[in-house]
């Protein structure tokens, strides 16, 4: 569907992208995901036409765009602010791409009639001014004014980073919803791993204008092929020398485990290696605990479920164990 | 982010508007700024003495030998007082009404804030008619205090007053906005760590308020400096009038006039120069800014020594009273008749329009006691031919000039964004911000001496000749008026999300469609609250129209000034003071207006509009006993 090849960017002597090569398959959910001014947001814009690469080609279906004009590409955009236009009410907004492209005044009625509907917007909403709208409703224009010229991929960057943390989870639904619904091709850019993890069919992490792996988000979290995608994606423990020793690991490699791949109190069967340390601090999520284990010379963290019976006190002795096949090493 | 792609089909139209904008820009630039501002700076230097012989330094010498200095070190008195009288008086009355506790705060600020409608040449030649030496409430003081002098406004003492009280407009806005940004929880930590009221006042409050006054004060220091209308109808001897008079004079009568006159006005711009330098240094250094991430609605503070307390209220009134009293009495003398104003005491048993529409016969009598009658001589605002000309004739020219700021400023700033942080954006910028630099006076005179020559760039003519003077007006007051409207064209435009050019461009949108439907709307209120500020500013100003005074460019202002001239009793300037004060009152009405049209019209987004739509039409519904469309859908 899209193709990126050998992309490289530069502004001015500073190369931002380097070697980019991505293929996003037709329907996919695709993600973009890294830290801020790690290049995601500069591939979304090249694939787009906003940004024209030094070299390297931008592929759809196998027809090479890297030189075609922004609005001859066919893809929509939704903008990190929504980039609603505020003095046009929420029908003219959906319907300026249709207007530009010169449709008749019933195509444009039929066809904005027709998304509104698709992505829940009523009429009385289409008659008022995009400030009057919620952040929810207003996505929703913004999806509705990208989807109603029907393009090839819909590119969405950070659109929901502006929201508060309930309204996130809520919109995210929403989104991955119509993504399924509407069966396009999605290109979307977060620095949020939960909503990474959550929307994708796939993920590609990006790390100073590289990217560090591609994959599902199994594959990303469970099986991070660098150091870096083990310690960008969720949160981790780096096992210091006693550890490393203790366990007999490769000394020349940086070693590390996932928080819910240690337990506390298990026995040998279940994890084969074993040690015995303090707790020396808990955090209460109700869902799950936190422990912050002092163990072999450094502080291990560990999810446990809230079962509401094992819980452990400051202080407390316990055994914290986990298995061989756990550990990642880079 | 800039777009690194360009549309590659099709004739290159965006070089053809480039080329030919920016040679457009060169020459207004260059023949309406640069070239007028050289020609008076060189002609200090190139006097002819009586030899016909090039004396650079004669006026120089002519400077320091005669009294030229006086005009210089009377404009520095005024502005040194000026500093001192405005700052009392602005930011009490702000602490009045928005600091302390005061009785009436909401009338008393309403009072205080008539400076907004009630400026410039009215409210001078308004003064004038009520505390000049016949003047009702010189009469009213003279009575309870015998001993004063009756011709006490006139000169400096008359422009002081004058001016302090007009002055206070800029402390009525910014110095307000700034106390309202103060966080109250720093005045409750103060007083909770011990600190008595006047304390908290003058430690913690005021120094918050420190970089506006500053602010404040180099811009009242401009103004007192070059002030024009006030020492012109007051009759104080300070730098503008003298330009003036100097630039209508001619060799025949002084020794260079013009030269001299150009002396003057370049060392206002120097004083203007440098003063605007320290602030731009001091602004740049920054301001207290609060840190505070939940900011606290101030309380007003209740002075707690009763002495105090009633002092103050008093205070409060008496200066309600300074401000209140011209505006009540003008707007009721301008319903009264001849004679009465005439007379300058009222009567309240006889009201009549006269002041503004219709005409009325004179009757009187001869120096051999015949009985004379002139018909229609005593007529008002809108039956006036000269006051309708002067009203038409600013109408015109500020609304034109109004229109060229903002359609230049916009192209311009529309400009200086898309090149944002090159070195282009800033050299139009720059060029735009030129005339701040240059007191009004110097471009005024500028025009006035270069293009009272046949100039080839402007087709060979002679620009202050006849009705070209109106041409002249315009594009003086079109430059005077940039740098304002470039600062607020340039603040509207920030608020311009990159993205919605993106997703313009994104949905098909070329550069221009891009500019008229998307970013044009956005600051289109923005652009209209400029035009409606900059066309009141010009509709009544007096500076620029005094300096280019010609009988083919006699503005609304100028007339004004001629209404103050002695009624004649054979008819002449009938009834000139009944229009003054029908005209101030008219003068009130428009300000009023267009503050209203700018600041409460102008001021509500999209979603306002149609919320207040929504409710008229459920109002007319209701009215009418009809389902509102609306209504019925739902």
């Amino acid at each position: 569907m899209i193709q990126l090849n050998d992309i490289i960017v530069k502004f001015g002597d500073f190369e931002a992208l380097h070697n980019i090569n991505v293929h996003v398959k037709e329907g996919e959910f695709f993600t973009f995901l890294g830290p801020s001014g790690c290049g995601k947001t500069t591939t979304l814009r090249t694939i787009t036409g906003f940004i024209e690469p030094a070299s390297g080609t931008v592929q759809m279906r196998g027809e090479d765009i890297t030189h075609v004009p922004i609005e001859k590409r066919n893809i929509g955009i939704v903008f990190q602010s929504y980039a609603l236009f505020p003095t046009m009410t929420v029908r003219d907004n959906i319907a300026f791409g249709l207007k530009i492209k010169k449709l008749s005044k019933a195509d444009i009625e039929r066809k904005v009639t027709d998304i509104a509907r698709k992505v829940d917007l009523s009429d009385e909403q289409l008659a008022k001014a995009v400030s009057q709208l919620s952040g929810g409703q207003q996505q929703r224009v913004a999806i509705a004014r990208a989807l109603v010229t029907e393009p090839a991929i819909i590119c969405m960057d950070e659109p929901l980073s502006n929201l508060d943390a309930k309204l996130r989870v809520q919109l995210r639904n929403e989104l991955k919803k119509m993504q399924r619904e509407f069966g396009i091709t999605t290109i979307y850019v977060t620095h949020d791993q939960e909503e990474a993890l959550t929307l994708s069919d796939r993920i590609a992490v990006f790390n100073k204008g590289y990217i560090e792996q591609i994959g599902t988000p199994n594959e990303v979290y469970n099986f991070s092929k660098t150091e870096f995608v083990a310690n960008f994606i969720g949160d981790i423990n780096r096992l210091e020398d006693g550890a490393v020793a203790g366990l007999k690991l490769d000394p020349a490699k940086h070693h590390f485990v996932r928080l819910e791949r240690v337990h506390v109190n298990r026995t040998a069967a279940e994890c084969p290696f074993l040690a015995e340390g303090v707790i020396e601090s808990r955090e209460y999520y109700g869902l799950y605990i936190k422990y912050y284990v002092r163990c072999a010379g450094q502080t291990i963290k560990v999810i446990e479920k809230n079962d509401g019976i094992s819980i452990y006190e400051p202080g407390e002795i316990v055994t914290i164990g986990l298995s061989p096949d756990d550990i990642m090493s880079y | 982010m800039q777009s690194t792609l360009k549309r590659k089909n099709g004739p290159d139209w965006s070089m053809i508007y480039k080329v030919f904008g920016g040679a457009l820009f060169v020459y207004l630039f260059l023949g309406f700024m640069v070239m007028p501002c050289l020609n008076t700076l060189t002609s200090i230097f190139t006097t002819k003495d009586a030899a016909g012989n090039t004396d650079p330094l004669a006026v120089i010498r002519f400077f320091f030998a005669g009294s030229m200095p006086s005009f210089v070190i009377n404009s520095l008195k005024l502005a040194v007082c000026l500093v001192i009288t405005v700052n009392v008086v602005g930011i009490s009355i702000v602490l009045l009404t928005e600091y302390f506790d005061i009785k009436g705060a909401k009338i008393l600020r309403l009072g205080y804030m008539t400076t907004l409608i009630y400026s410039g040449v009215a409210l001078v030649t308004g003064y004038q008619f009520l505390y000049d030496k016949d003047g009702m409430l010189t009469t009213w003081l003279f009575q309870m205090f015998p001993m004063m002098n009756k011709q006490w406004f006139a000169g400096f003492s008359a422009v002081l007053f004058t001016m302090t009280f007009a002055c206070t407009s800029n402390h009525a806005l910014f110095l307000r906005n700034a106390i309202r940004g103060i966080d109250y929880n720093t005045v409750e930590a103060a007083r909770n760590l011990g600190a008595k009221p006047f304390k908290v006042l003058f430690k913690v409050v005021m120094p918050t308020l420190l970089p506006t006054l500053f602010s404040l004060t180099v811009m009242t220091f401009i103004t007192g400096l070059c002030a024009m209308s006030a020492p012109t109808l007051l009759g104080y001897n300070s730098i503008n009038p003298e330009i003036v008079r100097l630039a209508g004079s001619s060799v025949a009568d002084e020794a260079f006039p013009q030269a001299r006159a150009a002396l003057l006005s370049i060392i206002l711009a120097l004083f203007t120069i440098a003063l605007l330098t320290v602030l731009n240094h001091y602004e740049r250094k920054g301001h207290y800014l609060s840190v505070s991430k939940t900011k606290a609605k101030l309380v007003k503070q209740k002075i707690q020594n009763p002495v105090f307390n009633v002092l103050a209220h008093v205070y409060a009134y008496v200066l309600f009273l300074i401000y209140m009293t011209p505006v009540v009495m003008i707007v009721v003398f301008s319903f009264q008749n001849w004679p009465a104003i005439r007379a300058k005491s009222l009567n309240l048993g006889d009201w009549t329009l006269v002041n503004y529409f219709g005409t009325q016969d004179y009757s009187y009598t001869t120096s051999r006691g015949k009985q004379r009658l002139r018909e229609g001589v005593i007529s008002g605002v809108f039956s006036n031919s000269d006051t309708i000309g002067g009203i038409r004739l600013s109408f015109i020219l500020s609304a034109i000039a109004a229109a060229l700021a903002c359609v230049i400023v916009v192209v311009a700033v529309n400009y200086i964004f898309k090149h944002r942080n090159k070195k282009r954006a800033v050299l139009v910028e720059s060029c735009l911000l030129f005339p701040w630099l240059l007191p009004t006076i110097l471009i005024c005179y500028s025009f006035r001496t270069f293009f009272n020559n046949n100039v080839w760039y402007v087709l060979g003519q002679n620009m202050y000749y006849r009705e070209n003077v109106r041409f002249l007006i315009i594009m003086a007051y079109t430059v005077v008026k940039l740098p304002f409207a470039l600062r607020m064209v340039k603040a509207a435009f920030y608020a311009i999300d990159d993205e919605l050019e993106d997703a313009a461009r994104n949905l098909g949108a070329g550069p221009l469609v891009t500019f008229l439907r998307v970013k044009l709307p956005i600051v289109l209120p923005s652009v209209l609250a400029v035009f409606a500020l900059n066309f009141n500013a010009l509709f009544t100003e007096y500076d620029m129209s005094a300096t280019f005074h010609s009988s083919y460019g006699k503005s609304y202002a100028m007339v004004i000034q001629s209404m103050t001239s002695e009624e004649g009793r054979d008819g002449y300037n009938m009834n000139g003071s009944g229009r003054r004060c029908a005209s101030t009152v008219f003068i009130m009405l428009v300000s009023g207006l267009i503050l209203y049209l700018v600041y409460g019209v102008g001021a509500r987004d999209l979603g306002e509009r149609l919320e207040r739509r929504k409710k008229r039409r459920e109002r007319w519904a209701k009215l009418t006993g009809r389902k509102s469309a609306g209504a019925a859908r739902s």
